[in-house]
């Protein structure tokens, strides 16, 4: 990873590490490494340190891979289905049509600066952001948007952000993420928020989530049932 | 419990208490030359990684390549990180335009969001302070910039060039969460540098002056030795541990002393308080009891003569010797070294020749008894038996021990001196306290001979 790179806005080099992407996509990295040499698919670049550097692009197609294997296939067959889909010229996206990389979500924040870094981090990676600083604006952006996920920052206008977990949690089908600085999982789990993250935000934690939560579609996969814990 | 990031500097750590308060801003101050650039690079390289990049600011009064240039005689400096982007080193210097700490605010906001650091240093914040005189303005910057690194999930990591004392006045002090001060005192001729948690919001640290040293691999740290006493009960030992003596241990009345404990062997130049040590620890590696020899007096080559002259070896791996002279010695520093050889060795006896070389050292009595304390503490707790020798100035009678206040810490205490009977000069032994133990406390005659320690008759005392 280069600086120059990245801050010339080539956020769709080569930037995330095995470590990264194995939480990402949910998939051990000895199997990642162990994919990339027997079916030399989904090959990473290299650092200059022998680091590899998987871009987006190969997430989404490891991202594929997964989503086959869930479905039954194996990794054989799923690896198969990505280079079919490779060859067609269609790049393997999130499959989830309620999702899709387009998907809204609705950030309720109380401190702008942590607002602008969430929306930055889930614009680069192909959502759309609506802000809310207040409770109010966030369930006027809420009734009028439908997002897909919403990001509550359980102390947003006080402690208005409890509320507002409990209304956009039974309201549906927007999936709830809770975040604040102070450790409240348990509360912002009971009233029906699918996740909770501590705050500060970080930025990969907070992708992961938001992806895993708008693309599993929440109940579908009893394993992320579990309160994501920062 | 507020999450850490370590240094990688186990005895720094233990000091933090587990190291920088993380996603805080933690501030390292101190006078210049203190190691403050070094210190802030081995955090820097050791929480490197891919997904969390370290970002290193260098700002207008460190020019970056000077960081750079002398970082990398280091032998934590990775140059591999550097390359991969792992640490990731830029020079705010040449971004300060029209309005300058508004540029170092939309420069960070641009790098918060780019990197994504896991931790940022800046080296050093003092310049921030020179760009602007207005105090309203830099207030507005600091609150500006608090809010930026609190938003984020980042560890911050701040320089500045303050004595203890500025530091206290400096307007990072209130918005620190975390500050870790570097000084070098000067003590009589010569220096020591110490460092010393200022503030550490929402969790412990280990108070007070720590002793650290600079090397090629950046830094190491002597945490003092400040057992309070009070950290509950230890099993004491019900075993003896002979003095090698026979005799003596016979008038110890239970086979020797009690394993563990601390004797104080007092006596002048050229009594045998040495032997007395030597017979201690060779006994100890003749029954299994491995030891230390740990010596301001003799270096290896005279002791290995004073040692072949009884019979022994200074090649006996049962005794290791630790031998330095008390130039430039730092007993913080020393009893690390004691204590690691006595963990290596797994020493059972330890002979220190002598206490007041320890105590000329140590220039602060107060802290020497402090440290005196811990270190009798820490072995007794161990079951590892403390021989400390004090020398005399008396050849005779005796006035009092001058020992630096210890006494009252040794379980036992012996003491050698010289009589006169008639017209010869005779040596003779007493055993002044032993606790826990009866014991007669009766002159001993006694003579050193081919193999040692004789002990004779008991004699009374005519003056």
């Amino acid at each position: 990873m280069n600086l120059e790179n990245i801050l010339t806005g080539e956020t769709d080099g080569a930037v995330y590490s095995i470590g990264a992407v194995a939480r990402m996509v949910d998939i051990p990295a000895s199997t990642l490494r162990a994919w990339e040499e027997r079916y030399a698919l989904i090959s990473p670049a290299r650092s200059e340190g022998s680091q590899r550097l998987y871009s987006r692009a190969q997430v989404e197609q490891l991202r594929f891979v997964k989503a086959q294997i869930d479905a039954g296939a194996s990794a054989a067959d799923a690896h198969r289905l990505l280079a079919q889909e490779v060859h067609a010229g269609r790049p393997p996206v999130a499959t989830d049509p309620a999702g899709g990389p387009r998907a809204l979500v609705l950030i309720a924040e109380r401190d702008p600066y942590a607002a602008e870094l969430a929306e930055h981090f889930l614009r680069t990676e192909g959502y759309d952001v609506a802000v809310a600083l207040d409770a109010t604006h966030a369930r006027q952006l809420f009734h009028q948007r439908a997002p897909n996920l919403v990001l509550v920052d359980l102390l947003v206008s006080g402690n208005a952000g409890f509320r507002l977990v409990d209304e956009f949690a039974s309201a549906g089908p927007a999936q709830v993420l809770a975040v604040s600085a102070v450790d409240s999982g348990e509360e912002a789990i009971r009233l029906g928020a699918a996740a909770f993250l501590r705050k500060p935000l970080e930025a990969l934690r907070l992708v992961a989530t938001v992806r895993d939560l708008i693309n599993a579609g929440g109940p579908v996969r009893t394993s992320r049932r579990q309160p994501a814990r920062a | 419990m507020i999450e850490r990031l370590p240094s990688g500097i186990a005895r720094l750590d233990h000091v933090l208490n587990g190291g920088l308060l993380k996603h805080g801003i933690n501030l390292i101050v101190g006078v210049p030359g203190s190691g403050k650039t070094i210190l802030s690079q081995q955090f820097a390289f050791h929480n490197a990684s891919a997904e969390n990049p370290v970002l290193y600011l260098s700002t207008m009064s460190e020019p970056l390549d000077k960081i750079l240039r002398y970082g990398e005689a280091s032998t934590f400096f990775d140059r591999s990180a550097v390359h991969d982007g792992r640490v990731v080193y830029e020079d705010l210097g040449h971004v300060i335009g029209e309005q300058p700490l508004d540029d170092v605010l939309s420069t960070l906001d641009g790098y918060l969001k780019q990197v994504q650091p896991g931790l940022i240093v800046i080296d050093s914040f003092r310049a921030f302070h020179q760009v602007t005189h207005d105090t309203a303005e830099f207030r507005r910057f600091l609150y500006g910039l608090t809010r930026r690194l609190t938003a984020s999930a980042t560890t911050s990591l701040w320089n500045a060039p303050y004595t203890r004392e500025q530091a206290l006045d400096a307007a990072e002090f209130a918005v620190a969460d975390g500050i870790l001060a570097l000084d070098i005192k000067r003590v009589a001729e010569r220096e020591l540098r110490v460092l010393q948690v200022l503030k550490m919001r929402g969790g412990s640290f280990r108070a007070g002056e720590h002793a650290y040293r600079i090397t090629e691999a950046g830094f190491d740290v002597f945490p003092r030795l400040a057992d309070t006493g009070v950290d509950g009960h230890y099993e004491m030992s019900s075993t003896h541990t002979a003095t090698g003596i026979a005799a003596l241990d016979a008038l110890l009345g239970e086979g020797g002393y009690w394993a563990g404990a601390t004797t104080l062997i007092a006596g002048p130049s050229g009594i045998g308080k040495t032997l007395m040590g030597l017979h201690f620890l060779h006994h100890g590696a003749e029954t299994g009891e491995p030891g230390i020899m740990a010596s301001f007096q003799e270096n290896e080559s005279q002791l290995a003569r004073v040692v072949a002259g009884f019979g022994w070896s200074i090649d006996d791996p049962s005794v290791r010797i630790l031998s330095r002279s008390i130039v430039d010695l730092n007993i913080d520093e020393w009893v690390y070294q004691l204590l690691d050889l006595a963990d290596e060795s797994r020493a059972k006896r330890i002979v220190v020749d002598s206490l007041g070389d320890l105590a000329l050292a140590a220039a602060d009595p107060v802290r020497f008894r402090e440290w005196m304390f811990s270190l009798t503490r820490r072995c007794s707790r161990a079951g590892v038996s403390l021989m400390l020798i004090v020398e005399v100035p008396d050849l005779f009678g005796l006035n009092r021990i001058s020992e630096h206040g210890i006494s009252h810490l040794a379980d036992n205490v012996v003491l050698l001196q010289y009589v006169q009977e008639g017209s010869e000069l005779a040596r003779a032994l007493t055993i002044l306290k032993t606790r826990a133990m009866r014991h007669r406390p009766v002159v001993h005659r006694y003579e050193i001979t081919g193999h040692g320690f004789a002990l004779g008759d008991a004699i009374s005392l005519t003056r």
